[in-house]
């Protein structure tokens, strides 16, 4: 039972020095639902973990610039940061600066894969990076075709279509769209792993961890699920109608989930449906 | 004539409602709703309605017209460019609707994709929406196209029917007829029906096609 917790092989302990931060400030109503929330990324994997309609897509698309919020003052903060270096303001509403989403650098890849039917997976996954501005740009864009198809295994698939493709290689080529962004200073991941069974499931952290340690990119990802929570030992944003209910290691933010989920697993064992 | 006034709306047209197309499918608000009505205005109204409008707008007797006349240097109702004006505002609905529609189908999820890829708005539009769309993109070109070469009312109106100048197909066939012309009359009209059949015939072969090739 103990091993369901246990951190799967890839353990995202590592923590990155020179890692961007990221400073998210956001108010806004949806129907009944306030979102009121105010938090830092500063490790590697954050996860925003909360119950459905608790506000976390909306968080999300909000800092992707989807739409524009009632109230929002987010900042990215490069990654070497120097004394004197202040971030870029991705909004600001109460100075009406409000930068459009594709000027961002938050690429979120949606729960829904929505690959380009029209295009081949090569097509797909060069999209958010067309054409290289300098040699040096050429350089790193020649790196990423090479490296992303292997590393997310997608070297035999490069010239299918979206329609002929599996639910586990369109999810894998939707990452891979996703990381390959030129612009990308954060990767936001929403509930990327849902419905996906357990091995296919592993096979992609592990392909994000090692894009992670490749790309010193930061990631936030959003959950309801404990046991993927845990997998990922990641820092945990708790949300809970549209507020932060807590920040912290995972252990820590999550022990009385795991308690609870724990106790149903046992009871389950002891008295089988 | 005819085909030189078809082709060149039909041009000019898809410039005019791509642009705005997108942005009435776009978006949702009072402002949208209104220039999508004014866009479909010419559906309802009699083609002699917009002609006289555009006639007394396009000639010296209103101050639009006098305006025009300076800059093009001659009057444009009653000649090409002035029937090129009113093509393209009679037709405007039937190259605007087919594209809304087609840009709506499009799954917003691909355009925010573009948009979080890093994706400038124009270029979502055209490496995402408008391949995605094609389909209605034809539809409109063929609408247009066809609903030129048959429109009538306003080319009169407008046009004055000058051999040569502004008599097309349509309205040389109104003059046969009114002449008792009969035999010519059929020739002509033979003419207009058998380019439209081959017309459609090709647009719906060629989307049933790729239908099939889609699967």
């Amino acid at each position: 039972m103990a091993n369901l917790f246990r951190p799967s092989p890839p353990q995202v302990v590592a923590i990155y020095p020179h890692m961007s931060r990221l400073s998210v400030q956001l108010r806004h109503n949806v129907g009944k639902l306030q979102i009121d929330v105010d938090f830092e990324l500063t490790q590697p994997w954050t996860i925003l973990f909360g119950p459905s309609g608790s506000g976390k897509t909306t968080i999300l698309r909000a800092i992707t610039g989807l739409f524009e919020p009632d109230f929002a003052h987010i900042v990215s903060y490069p990654r070497l940061v120097s004394p004197t270096s202040t971030g870029i303001t991705l909004i600001d509403t109460s100075s009406g600066l409000c930068l459009p989403a594709h000027k961002r650098g938050m690429v979120i890849a949606s729960q829904k894969p929505s690959l380009f039917p029209h295009m081949t997976v090569l097509q797909n996954i060069r999209f958010g990076y067309p054409r290289a501005a300098s040699s040096a740009e050429q350089d790193r864009l020649d790196k990423l075709t090479e490296t992303v198809p292997k590393l997310f295994r997608l070297d035999h698939l490069l010239h299918r279509r979206p329609a002929e493709l599996s639910g586990g290689e369109t999810q894998r080529v939707h990452l891979a769209r996703a990381t390959m962004a030129g612009s990308i200073r954060v990767l936001l991941l929403d509930e990327p792993f849902t419905g996906l069974d357990r091995a296919l499931r592993d096979e992609l952290i592990t392909d994000l961890l090692l894009w992670q340690e490749e790309s010193q990119i930061p990631i936030l990802s959003v959950t309801h699920d404990v046991t993927e929570a845990f997998q990922l030992g990641a820092e945990v944003i708790k949300i809970a109608e549209g507020r932060v209910v807590q920040q912290g290691p995972v252990a820590e933010v999550l022990a009385g989930e795991r308690e609870r989920l724990m106790d149903q697993l046992n009871a389950a064992k002891k008295n089988p449906a | 004539m005819t085909l030189r006034l078809a082709v060149g709306t039909t041009a000019i047209l898809l410039v005019v409602a791509l642009p705005l197309a997108w942005w009435i499918a776009s978006g949702h608000g009072a402002g949208r709703a209104l220039v999508q009505a004014i866009v479909a205005l010419p559906l309802v109204l009699p083609p002699t309605v917009l002609g006289f409008y555009l006639l007394v707008a396009l000639g010296p007797l209103s101050a639009p017209g006098r305006l025009l006349i300076q800059i093009v240097g001659h009057p444009l109702a009653f000649s090409f460019s002035g029937l090129l004006v009113g093509s393209v505002i009679y037709s405007l609905p039937f190259a605007v609707q087919p594209l809304v529609s087609g840009f709506s189908a499009v799954d917003s999820a691909y355009v925010e994709t573009a948009a979080g890829l890093g994706a400038s708005p124009w270029r979502t539009f055209r490496s995402v929406v408008l391949p995605l769309a094609r389909g209605s993109l034809l539809t409109s070109a063929v609408l247009t196209f066809t609903h030129t070469v048959g429109e009538f009312g306003m080319v009169l109106m407008l046009g004055g029917n000058i051999p040569g100048a502004t008599k097309t197909l349509s309205i040389s066939l109104y003059d046969k007829v009114q002449e008792f012309n009969y035999g010519a009359a059929n020739q002509t009209a033979l003419v207009l029906v058998a380019f439209s059949l081959v017309t459609l015939v090709v647009v719906y072969w060629r989307s049933a096609g790729r239908r099939l090739v889609l699967g």
